[in-house]
């Protein structure tokens, strides 16, 4: 077998495979929100690894990111809290998404949302939901054995799996069986037994005074059996015991795959070779998302716009790209648009979340995604109200220029280009479209914005 | 509210649109012939229905004795026969039984009970106990798939959160989903997006696959808006509960005449691991009041007698509470059939609560013979292509 360190290679650009704009487009779009033509430019100006380090450091952004960006999240997220309300929680999450210096630390909490799939419908407790969000950011980079402990600790956790209804007498199963089934080994690499057994174990947790509180008296001491081994296992013990097993590393390592790599990429020989590094770094999740990030096998072309992008990816992606900070969109309405998209935050469809991929492309979501966008051109999604002028943004990146050369750079753009005879329709289309230069810029836009290569990643 | 005849010259003119294919909608013409059509919908109960709390043998000892707080008062429940009875909750559903438009079945489940919701809703979905043939298609679309090459799409419409459940998935069938009736209007002109939707040869395969995903969506939405802006009267959306919308936008799609043979509601909320007393009377009434309303509404369209509902959960509970005043996953649970025709009030033995087996009921009735039955007997499709097997029917209709 091909050593974990030989499957990813780190990238060098060749003559078949250059540093060019389609790849710095893509290491932001997979890996990130999508950039502005200022982050590309620089990343172009710089080596692929540079611009990796970047993302990685949380030092990818150069456009809008407000000095004070930590304390204004945090600020937005404390006043949701405050007021009850579910949306404006959302939407502080979409603040940072807009906002953050780290793109991918976002994407990376969105992940781990989705891996530990909690949903506000059950929980009914915002300080909770906010607080397991934040363990999910804290953590994303983590070992994975931190993230998971942190996470199933969390309040909101233990309200949705019903585990501080579990004590001695009467074990519930549902977090037992979730933590193997979901959150470690996955399906198959564990018994009915094994469940009941770790239920055993798991008793004696309880939320008190909104916190984690172990209570003795609650909790199982005897012996138990779980994958084999018999000890008087507690919950700590128990995961312990769960991240050590190959399944988790695998599992985990499927998870970040999935995030890096289009489905024809995901296959055995690459789960098994990310499991491998991660279990000799400690399952370290930062470090196995920088070896895929590096590897010539992400930038592969292969591996280019071979996702379908998250609601949360088309929505922030296209707002950054297109520079629409001034005024800033409503991070209210850009939530609402993602739950109409199939990703309402903090309310994923069941403990699996989101099944993603092609499941994004629902009929309903394709036409929210359109939807969207005109929204967005016609400045419904801005206090203002007024029609958004993109004709600034072309002035500014690249000075006087007719409809043609602005759209081949907004192909460039969004995409690292597109083909002559797209970006020739495109322009026809635009300029049949349009009465004047803005409203036919602002067709242009919603053409290429609403293609294909939109919706992919 | 407008009348169907009005109804059926817009569609005419939405399917004279040039942009779009016949897509969803038939001809008024063809509606008018097609009326006979028969259509199921099915409405699965998401997170596993506490069945013994729903269809209660209140008579047997062993009900209050494995349910010390969860029992349900004897002097409210609605009494079905001598040792049967609904949940206080499900009024509506009584006054169904009571007409001979609903049929109990009872003790439904599969062989080896997998407590996996995931496991066992794709049990359900797919028919098939080999966790192999779980990836691929489901019951619904391979029935649906039988009738793909001639009969025009979509084939199913699926109307609830979440995305389209693998019960609907097959190999040449189309499901499409309609959430709420505004989704499907298009702010921009659908010309403009659909010339944003053009691929070449140069594009990726991935980029081609999904222009087509969006080429019908559009196509889709264009022809639907109108049909549903016009059957539902302004202001319905406020009052029905979540599942009661879904179940009338599927209403005005069968009202409309549309191609699908198949409806898929879900509604959510049956995982009751804890204090489930109110909440599990909250959704029975849920769900019985709106498939109640859907039927009457149909009924007073004269589409009662083409439409059959199946409801379902991927498995019932264990039928000893738990510690937590809640339910834990369990096994067989009676299946809700309402709709035209049925011969039975009861099929299927009440549960034996002092012969549990691993503190579960005990399967009565495979689940596949439900689907059997129903593919056979009410949509025409042969059983054991779909099902991969051959399965005893059950005496559901009236011969």
């Amino acid at each position: 077998m091909e050593s974990a360190a030989d499957y990813w290679k780190p990238y060098e650009p060749t003559a078949a495979a250059p540093w060019n704009r389609r790849r710095a487009v893509h290491l932001h779009r997979r890996a990130g929100f999508a950039a502005t033509w200022a982050e590309l430019e620089r990343d172009l100006a710089g080596n692929p690894q540079d611009a990796v380090t970047r993302l990685i450091a949380g030092q990818a952004r150069i456009d809008a990111v407000p000095g004070d960006f930590e304390a204004l999240a945090k600020m937005l997220t404390d006043a949701a809290t405050a007021s009850q309300l579910d949306r404006r929680l959302k939407a502080a999450w979409v603040f940072r998404m807009l906002f953050s210096p780290d793109p991918l630390g976002e994407r990376l909490t969105l992940l781990w949302h989705n891996h530990f799939a909690t949903s506000n419908l059950k929980v009914q407790n915002l300080k909770f939901i906010d607080a397991q969000n934040d363990v999910l950011r804290r953590h994303g980079r983590a070992p994975f054995g931190e993230l998971l402990a942190a996470a199933v600790h969390s309040p909101a956790m233990l309200v949705w799996l019903d585990a501080d209804k579990n004590v001695s007498a009467h074990p519930n199963e549902n977090l037992g069986r979730e933590l193997m089934e979901l959150f470690t080994l996955g399906i198959g690499n564990y018994t009915e037994a094994d469940v009941q057994q770790a239920a055993r174990a798991l008793t004696g947790w309880k939320v008190v005074a909104d916190q984690f509180r172990f209570r003795g008296e609650r909790h199982d001491g005897g012996e138990k059996t779980i994958l084999g081994q018999t000890a008087k296992f507690d919950g700590d013990g128990l995961l312990a015991l769960l991240i050590e097993q190959p399944a988790t590393a695998r599992r985990v390592a499927w998870r970040l795959c999935r995030m890096m790599l289009g489905e024809p990429l995901i296959d055995d020989a690459a789960i098994d070779a990310l499991a491998e590094s991660l279990k000799k770094h400690d399952l370290n999740i930062g470090g196995a998302v920088e070896i895929v990030l590096r590897s010539e096998r992400f930038f592969a072309a292969e591996n280019i716009a071979a996702t379908i992008a998250a609601p949360p990816q088309y929505v922030i992606g296209t707002v950054r790209a297109l520079e629409c900070f001034v005024p800033p969109p409503s991070t209210l309405l850009l939530a609402g648009w993602m739950t109409r998209m199939g990703q309402d935050l903090f309310y994923p469809p069941n403990v699996g979340g989101w099944s993603e991929g092609k499941a994004w492309l629902a009929s309903g979501a394709i036409v929210a995604r359109a939807n969207f966008l005109t929204a967005l051109v016609e400045g419904r999604l801005a206090q203002s109200g007024a029609a958004r002028d993109f004709g600034p943004l072309i002035q500014r990146h690249c000075g006087e220029v007719n409809l043609a050369q602005s759209v081949e750079w907004l192909a460039e753009l969004a995409f690292g280009g597109l083909p002559q005879s797209i970006t020739h329709g495109v322009e026809r289309e635009a300029a049949s479209r349009g009465k004047d230069g803005a409203s036919a810029l602002s067709s242009a836009i919603l053409l290429l914005f609403s293609r294909p290569e939109a919706h992919l990643a | 509210m407008i009348t169907r005849r009005q109804l059926l010259k817009r569609s005419l003119l939405v399917s004279l649109s040039p942009v779009v294919p016949a897509f969803l909608t038939r001809t008024a013409g063809a509606a008018e012939t097609d009326k006979d059509g028969r259509v199921l919908v099915v409405i699965q109960l998401d997170g596993g229905n506490d069945g013994l709390n729903t269809v209660v043998p209140y008579r047997d000892e062993n009900y209050a004795r494995l349910r010390p707080k969860l029992k349900l008062p004897q002097d409210r429940l609605i009494k079905l026969n001598d040792e049967l009875a609904l949940h206080a909750s499900m009024k509506a559903a009584g006054e169904l039984f009571e007409h001979g438009r609903l049929t109990i079945v009872q003790g439904v489940g599969y062989p080896n009970p997998n407590r996996s919701h995931f496991r066992s809703m794709a049990i359900w979905h797919t028919a098939r106990l080999d966790e192999a043939e779980h990836g691929q298609y489901g019951w619904l679309g391979r029935a649906l798939d039988t009738q793909a090459a001639t009969r025009t799409g979509p084939h199913a419409v699926y109307s609830s959160l979440g995305s389209v459940p693998l019960a609907l998935w097959g190999r040449r069938s189309a499901t499409i989903e309609v959430k709420s009736k505004d989704e499907l209007a298009l702010d921009s002109p659908v010309e403009l997006l659909q010339a944003a939707t053009s691929t070449t040869d140069e594009c990726s395969q991935l980029a081609r696959r999904v222009s087509v995903e969006c080429g019908d969506a559009f196509a889709t939405c264009e022809r639907l808006a109108p049909i549903l802006a016009g059957q539902m009267a302004p202001g319905e959306d406020d009052g029905p509960t979540r599942l009661a919308a879904h179940l009338s936008i599927i209403s005005a799609l069968i009202k409309a005449g549309t191609t699908a043979r198949v409806y898929y509601a879900a509604q959510r909320g049956y995982d009751t691991h804890a204090s489930q007393t109110y909440e599990h009377a909250r959704l029975l009434r849920e769900f019985a009041g709106a498939v109640k309303t859907f039927l009457d509404d149909l009924a007073a369209s004269g589409l009662a007698d083409r439409v059959l509902v199946l409801a379902f959960s991927e498995f019932g509970r264990r039928a000893a509470e738990n510690a937590s005043e809640g339910t834990d996953h369990g096994a067989a649970a009676p299946v809700f059939i309402a709709g035209p025709n049925l011969a039975s009030p009861i099929i299927g033995p009440a549960p034996n609560l002092s012969q549990l087996k691993d503190g579960d009921v005990e399967m009565a009735v495979d689940f596949r013979q439900v689907y059997a039955t129903i593919l056979r007997q009410w949509l025409g499709v042969p059983p054991a292509e779909v099902l991969g097997a051959a399965f005893d029917e059950l005496a559901l209709f009236r011969a």
